[in-house]
């Protein structure tokens, strides 16, 4: 079954009043959408670990969530900021290809899934620092290929990549 | 797969929650501003034109943009405890920009050599960024707490600006018992407690607030 806004949103108000039942059912179903969200933004077998590290965050700070607000965009805040998170923590991604999966293609949201994306992140920054970042830290290319890639210095990669995931954290609730 | 996660342990551990509540978040802020003024009102007493009833024009000018700016990044700060993507409010934008008329003003008409005022009071001065912020910090505890509470997605703004907007409301409380009307002094002297508050903000807020 596929969440929708409206059931997450209600699933995380029960949740908020300590029902158990709700919240299983709702830590699975954010598993499998931020699964869906992550997928082409990271290394394949970084995914799990990246929505685990974003359900702990989900069940630490579930009191943060206003339930007069919809649900999804609050959910992709938060895993929009753990996605940098991890870009700043230096990792590097040892898979050699990303699938071609769509995410939008498995939601009903469609527009929203738009807005929230991590792609949309990346459009709003310069489009040297996203490539160097798209790169280096999504597609784990060496220094030497990002380089090649991209047509820029060495240098010019790290400080594209330094001041990339320096907007990207200041953007993690731009549309 | 991380060694030791398990969904089953997430929901044994779930436990209610109150949920985030803006208005009983901007409520404790009010509360702890209002008693941040009464005690300086009692330890320092209140202007004599306010407490006359009949305010000077500078007064309410000072107090309307303090609180404007104190309001617009307050408002900012606990929104941030709550995020969402598309949320991100721009108001304090517009508070921070009408606040720098002061400053604009004081260093048009300081250039025009009518700094007396400002400089000869200096000790007073030291005692509006003093009041302004112990102010300051008592309503940026609340602040603090709700961004703890909660999770927001950029540390750094959060600190610059919870600490402009404890800067604006201890300056706001502090503008109760303040005698001068000089632009050049409110100019120089508020616009250092703000300052001084935004740094400290941004320098320590970040490590109490980061998740």
């Amino acid at each position: 079954m596929i969440a929708n806004e409206e059931g997450l949103r209600r699933l995380m108000r029960l949740s908020q009043g300590g029902d158990k039942q709700a919240y299983a059912i709702l830590l699975e179903q954010c598993g499998a959408w931020l699964a869906r969200y992550y997928r082409q933004k990271i290394a394949p077998d970084a995914i799990d670990d990246l929505v685990q590290e974003t359900l702990m965050s989900l069940h630490r700070k579930r009191a943060s969530y206003d339930p007069s607000r919809p649900f999804l965009p609050w959910l992709a805040a938060i895993a929009r900021y753990r996605w940098v998170d991890r870009l700043r923590q230096g990792y590097r991604n040892e898979a050699d290809s990303i699938d071609n999966h769509d995410p939008s293609e498995d939601s009903h949201e469609e527009v929203v899934a738009a807005k929230i994306s991590i792609d949309r992140l990346l459009d709003l920054i310069p489009a040297s620092q996203s490539d160097a970042i798209r790169c280096m830290k999504i597609e784990g290319l060496s220094i030497a290929e990002t380089c090649q890639r991209t047509g820029q210095s060495q240098a010019l990669v790290k400080v594209n990549i330094h001041r990339g995931l320096k907007r990207l954290s200041a953007l993690v609730e731009s549309e | 797969m991380k060694q030791g996660f398990s969904l089953d342990d997430l929901v044994h551990d779930l436990e209610p929650v109150r949920p985030f509540n803006m208005v009983r978040a901007i409520a404790s802020v009010g509360a702890i501003l209002a008693a941040a003024a009464a005690l300086i009102i009692l330890s320092k007493g209140m202007r004599a034109d306010v407490m006359a009833g009949d305010p000077e024009p500078m007064f309410l000018i000072r107090a309307g943009l303090l609180l404007l700016l104190g309001g617009g990044c307050g408002w900012a700060v606990l929104s941030m405890a709550s995020p969402a993507v598309g949320k991100q409010g721009q108001s304090w934008k517009m508070a921070l920009a009408a606040a720098a008329l002061f400053p604009l003003a004081a260093l048009v008409v300081a250039m025009t050599g009518r700094i007396e005022v400002a400089m000869s009071n200096m000790r007073y001065g030291l005692d509006c960024m003093a009041f302004s912020g112990i102010g300051g910090l008592a309503t940026a505890i609340p602040m603090v707490l709700s961004l703890r509470r909660g999770a927001p997605t950029n540390p750094e703004r959060a600190g610059w600006l919870t600490g402009v907007a404890a800067g604006g409301l201890g300056a706001f409380a502090y503008g109760l018992h303040c005698p001068f009307n000089d632009v050049v002094y409110i100019g120089v002297w508020y616009s250092l407690a703000v300052g001084v508050c935004a740094l400290l903000g941004r320098l320590i807020v970040p490590r109490l607030i980061r998740w």
